[in-house]
C-alpha cells in the first residue's frame, strides 16, 4: 500500500493506527460514550436470551427493529461537494475548525516527519504536497508541480510552479525537494517515511548507507525542475510512490537531521507553502492560522482560521451551539442523533477501509520472513470458511448498528477506489441455505444431536472468534456474529468469553496466537489498490497466513510492467478479487462512510479525493456562524 | 524537627524505588508496547521494526530496562516519548504547568468554599443552614467526581454557554493580560468542578472541630470572661479548629492531583492526568512510569507535607 496523506483526511502512513479503525476510534472513548448509543446495547440481553438449542427460527437471531432508532441513512443521500454558487464569500471571514480527537495534537508539524492524523489535518491547512490526484488517486498536472514520464516509466521529470513560494517568501525549490529526499534517507532521520517507496529511487540505499555523498537517482536540473530516476518501474509509483513533500532547505540546512524533529522549525514556527499560514501554536491544543496572499493557486477564502482539539464527545453540540464551524471526520455513529440540526450541513464520502473476519490459515516464520500455511488448520477446509460467509448478514448489521452508515461489503478492494472495486462481485452473499448446503457436502454433520455440527471426523468442532472491544457495538456485533454461525449449526465462542482491548488484541493477531480460528479487524487501505502489503507472501500484516502460487502470481501482475495499462490492471485486481471470494482467508463484513459536518454558513468545500474543490477555497457567507 | 523532617525524606526513597519497581513490571506485563501500532503498518519492515525494539531496548528483560532506566532517571533522563518524539521531561513539563494551574485554583476554590460553610455549618448546627450545608457535603461525597463533571461541562459550558468546553486557553490570543485572562477563564469551570467535589472533606472536618472546640473549658472561660460571641469564634474557636484542617493540606494536594485525571479527561485539558490516559492507550511506556513516579512523588510529599505542618502546629506529634 503506498502510503499518501491527503488533504484534511486520515493518512495512509498510519494504515497501522487506522487497523484500529475498526473500533479504536471508538474503544478510546468507551468510558464515556454511554451517553449517546445506548440503544444499541440493549438488544443484546434480548438476543442472549434467545440463544436456543434448536436455533432454527431465522428471526431469533433479527436484531429488534424497535429497540433501534429507525433512521436508516444511505451513502447516496449525501453530496460530496457543498458550494452555493449564489452566496458571496465574506473577504474578511474566520473559521473555527475542530480537530475531532481525544487527546491533544502530537505537534509534529512537518510533513517529512509527522506521523499522527491530527497533525496531518492540521499540516494540510498550511502546507501541501507538491502533486495532486484525481479521483482514481493517480497525479494528475493540477498540483503545484506538473511531471513529465519517460518512455521506459523510470524517469519522472517535475516542473514546480513558478508562483510557489514559501510563507516566508523564498521560492519553493527543486533543491528543498531534493533535501527532503537526503534528509529521510539519512541514517540519522528520525521519522517513519523512510521505506519501500524512497529506496524505489536510485541510489537511495547507497545514500542511506554512506556508500554515496548524493542520491544518484534525484537530479536537479534548474530552480523549478527535478528529475527522478527509479530502480523498478511499476503502476504504483502514479499512486502514491513519489515523495512530494519539499523541505525548506534554507530553514533546515543548519539543523542536524537528527534533532530537525524536535526543532522549532517543526514545533512551533513550522512554515510551508499551502493556503494558510501559522500565527500562534498553543502545543496540543490550537492553532491559529492568517491568509497567505501570495499563495500560488489564488486568494485564500478566509482570513482566518482556528483549528482545535475537540473531544468526540462534545463535537457534535459544539457544531450546533455555533462555536464551531467545521468537523472533520465527524463520529459517524453519532450523525442519526444530530442529522436534523438546523445549523448544520454533512458531507460524506466512502471510506478507504473495511472491516472483515479472518480465518487464522497458518503462521508467520520470522526466519523466512513470509506465512507458512498449516494444512491442518481447524479452519482450513475452504467450504467451512465459505459457510461461514455466506451465513452473516452484513447488510443488517450495517443498518442496525451504523444506521446505515456501514454497509454489506462484497470484495477486498473497498469502493473508495472505484477504478478497482469489482462492483459485480457479490462477494459471499447473506444465504443460510447456501452456507447449510455447503457444510452438510463438506461432511460437516451434527453427529451428537447436540445442535452442532462435528467436523468431517466427528470430532466435536468448536470455533474461537477472537474480536476487539469498542464503543457500545462492538460486543452486540460480535454475538450477533456468533449466533449467525450457530445457526448453521456451528459452535462459536468468544474467545476467553470476552472482547479484547485492542494492543492485546492485535498482540494475538500478530503472534498467530493457537486459540484463536477466527478474527474480526479491519484495515484502513492506502491509495494505491495493490493489496499484496496486506494479502502478499512475505508480508507480516498478513494475518490470516493464508498464501497460494496463484495468489502471488495475481498480485504480481498487478505490479508488472502490463499493469500500466489501467484496464488490463483493472482485469487482475478483478480476478483477485475473485479469488479472495472463492479462497476466502478474509471475507468482508462491511465499508464504512467518513462524515464532514460543517456550519451551514461554511461554502465551496468538499470531502474526498479528486473532487476539484481545493482547500483555499473554502469560505464563509455570514459574518457569525448560524446558531440552532 | 529537623531530624524529623530528614527521616521522613529518608524513608521517601525506599518509597519511591519500590513504586518503580512495581509500575515497571506491571508496564511489562500490558500486551503490546509502543511499537504496536506501527507494526499494523504493512508498510513497516518487520526487519527495520526489530531493530528499532532492539535499539529502544524493548526486547530485554525487565529488569536490565529498569536499571537503564533508574541510571537516565538518577541523572535526570527520563527517557523518550515514543508517541510525541520528544524527550519525556520536555512533554511533561508543559501538562505539568497546566497541572499545576489546575491544582492551585481547585485549591484556592477548596478553601474558599470550605471555610465559610465549615465554620457556618459548625457554629449553628443543627440549623436550617447546617442542615443544607452537611446535606450537600453528603451529596459531595456521593456523587462520583467524572459525573459530576459532565453535569458541569453539560450545564455551564453547553446549555448556558457561560465557559469554554474545553482547552486550556483560546488560540491566538496574542500574549500578554489576554493571555492570562483566557487561561483563567478556562481554568474556572474544571478547577470549580474539582473543587465542590473536593471540599466536602474539608468542610465536615471543620465543622465536627468547630462544634467540638465551641464546647471546649477555654471557650467557656473567654464566654465567662464576657468576650463577645463573635470574638470567640474568631480569636478562639476558628483558630483553633484549623489545626487539622492545615494537617491535611498535604493530603489534599495529592488528591486532586489524581482526581484531575478525571477533570482534565472531560475538559479536554492538556494536563498530566489526560497525558497518563492517552499514554497508556498508545503503551507509550516512558511516559507512563515517569508520570506514574511523579504522583507518586506528589502522594509522598504532600503527606510528608502534612507530617511536617502537623509537628509544627501539635508538637506532641514530633515525639516519637
Amino acid at each position: 500500500m503506498k502510503k499518501f496523506v491527503r488533504r484534511s483526511v486520515v493518512t495512509a502512513s498510519m494504515v497501522s493506527m487506522l487497523a484500529l479503525a475498526a473500533c479504536a476510534d471508538e474503544a478510546t472513548e468507551s468510558e464515556d460514550e454511554g451517553d449517546d448509543g445506548g440503544e444499541e446495547t440493549a438488544e443484546e440481553g434480548d438476543d442472549e436470551d434467545d440463544d436456543s438449542e434448536e436455533a432454527d427460527d431465522e428471526d431469533d437471531i433479527e436484531v429488534d427493529e424497535d429497540v433501534q432508532s429507525d433512521e436508516v441513512v444511505d451513502l447516496e443521500d449525501f453530496d460530496q461537494i457543498k458550494d452555493e454558487g449564489g452566496d458571496e464569500i465574506l473577504d474578511d471571514g474566520s473559521m473555527n475548525v475542530a480537530i475531532v480527537s481525544d487527546s491533544p495534537f502530537e505537534g509534529i508539524l512537518n510533513w517529512n516527519f509527522y506521523f499522527g492524523t491530527h497533525d496531518s489535518q492540521i499540516l494540510s491547512w498550511f502546507d501541501e504536497p507538491l502533486l495532486q490526484w484525481d479521483e482514481d488517486f493517480v497525479y494528475n498536472q493540477e498540483g503545484a508541480a506538473t511531471y513529465e514520464v519517460s518512455e521506459d516509466n523510470l524517469t519522472y521529470t517535475f516542473e514546480i510552479n513558478e508562483d510557489v513560494n514559501w510563507h516566508d517568501g523564498e521560492p519553493v525549490t527543486a533543491e528543498d525537494w531534493q533535501f527532503a529526499y537526503e534528509v529521510i534517507a539519512d541514517p540519522d532521520y528520525t521519522g517513519m517515511r523512510y521505506g519501500e517507496d524512497i529506496m524505489n529511487v536510485e541510489g537511495v540505499v547507497e545514500y542511506h548507507e554512506g556508500e554515496a555523498d548524493e542520491i544518484s537517482g534525484i537530479e536537479v536540473i534548474d530552480d523549478k525542475t527535478m528529475e527522478i530516476t527509479f530502480l523498478e518501474a511499476n503502476p504504483s509509483i502514479v499512486t502514491g510512490g513519489i515523495w512530494n513533500y519539499p523541505l525548506a532547505k534554507h530553514i533546515f540546512e543548519d539543523i542536524p537531521i537528527d534533532e530537525m524533529e524536535e526543532s522549532d522549525e517543526v514545533r512551533q514556527n513550522p512554515i510551508g507553502f499551502g493556503p494558510y499560514e501559522v500565527e500562534d501554536i498553543v502545543p496540543g491544543e490550537s492553532v491559529a492560522l492568517s491568509r497567505n496572499d501570495d499563495y500560488w493557486r489564488g486568494t485564500p477564502g478566509l482570513e482566518e482560521v482556528t483549528l482545535q482539539i475537540v473531544d468526540p464527545n462534545v463535537v457534535a453540540n459544539s457544531l450546533r451551539s455555533g462555536d464551531i464551524d467545521y468537523a472533520t471526520s465527524f463520529p459517524a455513529d453519532q450523525y442519526v442523533d444530530h442529522m436534523d440540526a438546523d445549523n448544520l450541513d454533512f458531507l460524506a464520502t466512502t471510506d478507504r477501509a473495511y472491516t472483515y473476519i479472518g480465518f487464522k490459515l497458518g503462521e508467520w516464520d520470522a526466519d523466512a520472513g513470509e506465512n507458512v500455511m498449516d494444512d491442518d488448520a481447524k479452519m482450513a477446509d475452504v467450504e467451512l470458511r465459505q459457510a461461514m460467509g455466506h451465513a452473516v448478514d452484513d447488510e443488517a448489521i450495517g443498518e442496525n448498528f451504523y444506521d446505515g452508515l456501514r454497509w454489506d461489503g462484497t470484495t477486498l478492494i473497498p469502493p473508495s477506489h472505484p477504478e478497482f472495486h469489482d462492483e459485480d462481485n457479490p462477494g459471499l452473499e447473506y444465504d443460510v441455505e447456501r452456507a447449510n448446503q455447503l457444510l452438510d457436502e463438506a461432511g460437516y454433520e451434527d453427529v451428537t444431536g447436540d445442535g452442532f455440527r462435528e467436523d468431517p471426523e466427528g470430532e466435536e468442532l468448536v470455533i474461537s472468534f477472537a474480536s476487539m472491544e469498542g464503543g457500545d457495538t462492538a460486543e452486540p456485533v460480535a454475538q450477533y456474529y456468533i449466533q449467525s454461525w450457530e445457526q448453521v449449526g456451528l459452535n462459536v465462542e468468544l474467545l476467553d468469553g470476552r472482547l479484547h482491548e485492542f494492543n492485546a488484541f492485535y498482540d494475538m493477531v500478530e503472534e498467530d496466537e493457537e486459540s484463536i480460528d477466527v478474527y474480526q479487524a479491519a484495515w484502513t487501505v492506502g491509495i494505491d489498490p495493490d493489496p499484496g502489503s496486506l494479502y502478499g507472501r512475505t508480508s507480516p500484516s498478513n494475518y490470516s497466513r493464508y498464501v497460494s502460487e496463484e495468489n502471488d502470481e495475481i498480485l504480481a501482475e498487478g505490479l508488472s510492467e502490463e499493469a500500466f495499462d489501467v484496464e488490463y490492471r483493472q482485469e487482475v485486481y478483478n480476478e483477485w478479487q475473485e479469488y479472495m471470494a472463492e479462497n476466502v482467508p478474509v471475507f468482508p463484513t462491511v465499508y464504512r462512510a467518513q462524515v464532514d459536518a460543517m456550519n451551514e454558513r461554511v461554502t465551496n468545500t468538499s470531502i474526498g479525493d479528486g473532487t476539484g474543490v481545493y482547500l483555499y477555497e473554502i469560505g464563509v457567507t455570514e459574518e457569525e456562524p448560524v446558531t440552532e | 524537627m529537623w531530624k524529623f523532617i530528614i527521616r521522613r525524606i529518608i524513608i521517601m526513597f525506599p518509597q519511591l524505588v519500590l513504586l518503580s519497581v512495581i509500575v515497571f513490571i506491571l508496564a511489562q506485563m500490558m500486551p503490546g508496547d509502543a511499537l504496536t501500532g506501527m507494526a499494523l503498518d504493512p508498510d513497516m519492515d518487520p526487519a527495520q521494526l526489530e531493530a528499532m525494539r532492539e535499539d529502544l531496548g524493548l526486547n530485554d528483560p525487565w529488569y536490565i530496562q529498569y536499571f537503564s532506566w533508574l541510571g537516565g532517571v538518577l541523572q535526570g533522563d527520563f527517557g523518550q516519548s515514543v508517541a510525541h518524539a520528544l524527550p519525556v521531561s520536555d512533554l511533561i513539563w508543559v501538562r505539568l504547568v497546566n497541572t499545576f494551574w489546575l491544582s492551585l485554583m481547585s485549591l484556592f476554590f477548596v478553601y474558599i468554599l470550605a471555610l465559610p460553610l465549615g465554620l457556618i455549618s459548625g457554629r449553628w448546627n443543627d440549623t436550617i443552614a447546617d442542615r443544607i450545608i452537611t446535606g450537600y457535603t453528603y451529596i459531595g461525597f456521593a456523587a462520583p467526581l467524572f459525573i459530576f463533571a459532565l453535569i458541569m461541562l453539560f450545564v455551564f459550558g453547553f446549555q448556558l454557554g457561560w465557559f469554554p468546553t474545553g482547552g486550556s486557553v483560546e488560540a491566538n490570543t496574542g500574549g500578554g493580560l489576554a493571555y492570562f485572562w483566557s487561561k483563567v477563564y478556562h481554568l474556572i469551570l474544571p478547577s470549580l468542578s474539582l473543587a465542590l467535589i473536593g471540599t466536602v472533606t474539608t468542610v465536615q472536618y471543620l465543622r465536627s472541630e468547630v462544634i467540638e472546640t465551641k464546647q471546649k473549658e477555654f471557650i467557656l472561660t473567654a464566654r465567662a470572661k464576657g468576650v463577645p460571641e463573635q470574638k470567640v469564634y474568631t480569636g478562639h474557636v476558628f483558630r483553633n479548629s484549623l489545626l487539622p484542617i492545615a494537617a491535611v493540606f498535604g493530603y489534599e494536594i495529592a488528591a486532586l492531583i489524581s482526581g484531575s485525571v478525571f477533570v482534565e479527561r472531560i475538559f479536554s485539558y492538556p494536563g498530566m492526568g489526560q497525558l497518563f490516559l492517552e499514554s497508556i492507550q498508545i503503551r507509550d511506556f516512558s511516559v507512563v512510569t515517569a508520570l506514574v513516579l511523579l504522583f507518586g512523588v506528589a502522594a509522598i510529599i504532600g503527606a510528608l507535607l502534612s507530617d511536617i505542618i502537623l509537628s509544627i502546629v501539635d508538637p506532641r506529634i514530633r515525639i516519637k
